[in-house]
């Protein structure tokens, strides 16, 4: 009896060899589906936290030039000799920005420790 | 004699340092990150030391007397992202696991070309950011002690390659962190000196700025670089023999190396292409780039660009790793913009004494070492030799400290990813990688520092910036758009900055856009990465990938519980971690 030779194998191996293998160092990822549930309510919590800051960060920073642009004559105004257009890209944005970054980080750590 | 009073002293005790961080140091993590074990406080003096670079130190005062007022946003964009690190990238990237940015690329996306993409750009940015450094402490040492341009640069190569081929990062952490805390002390005392010493005239001339159309003094200046001036009538120059000579009016080339000493009084040249220390606009808080008459995006766009840019720089990135899991990174983040905010508070003191004192340094483009030049305007006796000392130290620390992470961060680019090796090929590549880089430094006396530097921060925002963000917050991210993406980042930002040097001229709004491509660049990366990944499929694990990035270390085990609970303690547990279970429970979360 002559014919083709044919693979035999259970459906189940031939689904483990027709799966991509991973070699060398890399290994996917594994995530324990017990903590599953935590890790995504912690991805959406930052997520969260995270477009906040930076929709402060930006109103902060993409602001500041815009009102000095649009009031020119703030460069006239001045404190203690010192043009008030000149204070403003140092004394407001540096100290606003050290808050925001101690804000931003107690409720990222809250969000973890809940 | 400055050189052995200020800068022998710095480069000493780095090596002193370095040598205390040789001890226990076995594999490539103890090498490369410090054996993770770096607290927070300590960590963010580091990482702000490393990234008080020669542009913080004297570039943005430079700039200050050069383009105005606006040149303070500078300052404000550098800091701004770390509040964007702190917010997007540092606990995730932390928890990632992975040493260096092409490793993680490699760890969130699984591709080998990815990581060889990643480690070129690393490559690119180091090198954008690491040649500026040698050459401007070659021409500081230069201007303060008469030193060819070259000793400098070869110093600085030999004592931090000897350093980091010694310590690696665990030396480099303690170098760091004491720079940052002796550069902060070398900015702060001179500052306040300089504002009480120069006596109530000139800081009533600081902030009432007029244009600089006459020297005040006989005025020395060295054209390191040739010029193109715009003499005025009746400009005199004084002859080495005592006797005075007017120069002809019109175009004069200066050539390089010469030195012009102007006489007391003299109508001051124009230089080609620039407006003048104190010229109209120079008193407006925004930043009008190439006077193109658009302040306002000019200002943005530098913002976005070092926001972004800093999110996305290599070195930083890679002192996060060194954290011990990631909510010390988030710590240090947080930490890093108070300290930078402190030191950030007085570059615009010695911008606005230099616009008063020594505004002549624009002419032979030497604005860079406006604030070791200050101290001698003020004082010339021993306490402006002092003073001047001081200063060399504190910038030669800010070459230092950030030349050590750079160089750390381009030898771990060639040996840990394009050809991986042990600990011995990563020292012979620190050593390699710094003899390159001197090289390179030798003939870049000519290339303005800022514009390097600032080039280096917009590959990082049109590259890595993208790259980060998406793969830690998008789980549809796959591989080919994340090389889609940074490829084009990488090809705008190069191709916008050859036709910067080389192309037609244009002016304008486009003419900001090209010098400045960030504002176009980086949503163009961004979109790459988004259009082309959604065009393919994430691999099956992705979500998984992405979500256990947001997972915190230190919490309670969920197996403890469960199987005292439900099952029984013989039975595995691996049933329930296989990758098809865990895509079926996020699947059922993530929608």
């Amino acid at each position: 009896m002559t014919g083709r030779r044919v693979t035999v194998t259970s459906p189940q191996t031939r689904l483990a060899h027709a799966r991509r293998r991973y070699r060398g160092r890399w290994r996917p990822t594994t995530l324990d589906p017990a903590e599953a549930p935590k890790a995504v309510a912690l991805y959406r919590v930052q997520l969260r936290g995270a477009a906040l800051a930076l929709g402060l960060l930006l109103t902060l920073i993409f602001g500041l030039p815009l009102l000095l642009a649009l009031w020119p004559q703030l460069v006239d105004v001045r404190v203690f000799g010192i043009p008030l257009a000149w204070l403003a890209p140092v004394l407001v944005p540096f100290p606003a920005m050290v808050a925001l970054g101690f804000w931003h980080l107690r409720r990222a750590e809250r969000a973890e420790d809940e | 004699m400055i050189v052995a009073f200020a800068v022998a002293p710095v480069v000493l005790v780095t090596l002193l340092i370095g040598l205390r961080g040789v001890a226990a140091m076995r594999t490539t993590s103890d090498f490369l990150v410090a054996s993770r074990r770096v607290s927070p406080l300590l960590n963010s003096a580091a990482v702000s030391g490393e990234y008080l670079s020669a542009a913080s130190f004297l570039g943005v005062a430079g700039l200050v007397v050069k383009d105005g007022v606006g040149s303070l946003w500078y300052p404000v964009g550098f800091t701004a992202g770390y509040i964007a690190m702190l917010a997007l990238v540092a606990a995730p990237m932390r928890r990632s696991g992975a040493l260096t940015v092409p490793d993680f690329a490699e760890a969130r996306l699984a591709s080998p070309s990815l990581r060889r993409l990643a480690a070129v750009v690393v490559l690119v940015i180091g090198a954008l950011y690491l040649v500026p450094q040698f050459r401007t402490a070659g021409l500081v040492l230069s201007v303060v002690s008469g030193t060819p341009y070259w000793v400098g640069v070869a110093i600085s190569g030999a004592a931090v390659s000897a350093t980091l081929a010694l310590g690696g990062m665990r030396a480099a952490t303690y170098v760091q962190a004491f720079q940052f805390v002796f550069k902060l002390l070398l900015f702060i005392v001179p500052a306040i000196w300089l504002l009480v010493q120069a006596g109530p005239g000139v800081r009533d001339e600081a902030v009432h700025p007029v244009e600089f159309t006459h020297f005040d003094h006989d005025t020395e200046i060295v054209f390191r670089v040739g010029a193109t001036l715009d003499v005025p009538d009746g400009a005199l120059v004084v002859e080495p023999d005592g006797g005075t000579r007017p120069v002809p009016p019109g175009e004069w080339q200066v050539p390089a190396g010469s030195t012009v000493v102007f006489e007391d009084g003299s109508p001051v040249p124009e230089l080609r292409g620039e407006a003048a220390p104190g010229a109209p606009g120079w008193e407006r808080p925004l930043l009008d780039l190439h006077d193109e008459g658009y302040p306002l995006l000019g200002t943005w766009a530098v913002l976005i660009a070092t926001m972004l840019g800093t999110m996305g720089l290599p070195h930083v990135i890679m002192r996060f790793h060194t954290s011990p899991d990631g909510r010390a990174a988030r710590r240090t983040a947080a930490l890093t913009v108070a300290l930078l905010s402190v030191f950030y508070l007085f570059p615009g003191i010695y911008g606005v004494l230099g616009r008063v004192l020594v505004p002549h340094l624009y002419l032979s483009g030497a604005t860079d070492s406006a604030v070791v030049a200050l101290p001698a305007q003020v004082d010339d006796g021993s306490a402006g030799t002092l003073f001047t000392g001081l200063l060399t130290a504190g910038a030669f620390a800010a070459f230092l400290a950030t030349s050590l992470g750079l160089l750390l961060v381009v030898s771990g680019a060639i040996s840990h990813d394009l050809v991986p090796g042990g600990l011995r090929q990563l020292r012979v590549a620190v050593v390699g990688a710094a003899v390159t880089v001197v090289l390179l430094a030798l003939p870049a006396a000519r290339f303005d520092a800022g514009t390097l530097v600032t080039w280096g921060f917009t590959v990082a925002a049109s590259t890595f910036c993208p790259l980060l963000v998406l793969g830690i917050w998008w789980r549809r991210l796959t591989a080919p758009g994340a090389i889609a993406g940074v490829a084009v980042g990488l090809v705008a930002t190069a191709g916008a900055f050859l036709l910067t040097v080389s192309g037609p001229p244009v002016d304008g709004w486009l003419a900001i856009l090209l010098v400045q491509p960030a504002p176009w660049s980086v949503p163009l990366a961004f979109a790459t990465m988004i259009v082309v990944s959604l065009f393919g499929r994430p691999p099956p694990w992705s979500t998984a990938a992405m979500l256990r990035l947001h997972l915190h270390e230190h919490r309670p085990s969920p197996f403890a519980d469960r199987s005292a609970v439900a099952r029984d303690l013989g039975h595995s547990s691996w049933t329930a971690r296989r990758s098809s279970a865990v895509r079926r429970i996020t699947r059922r979360l993530v929608r």
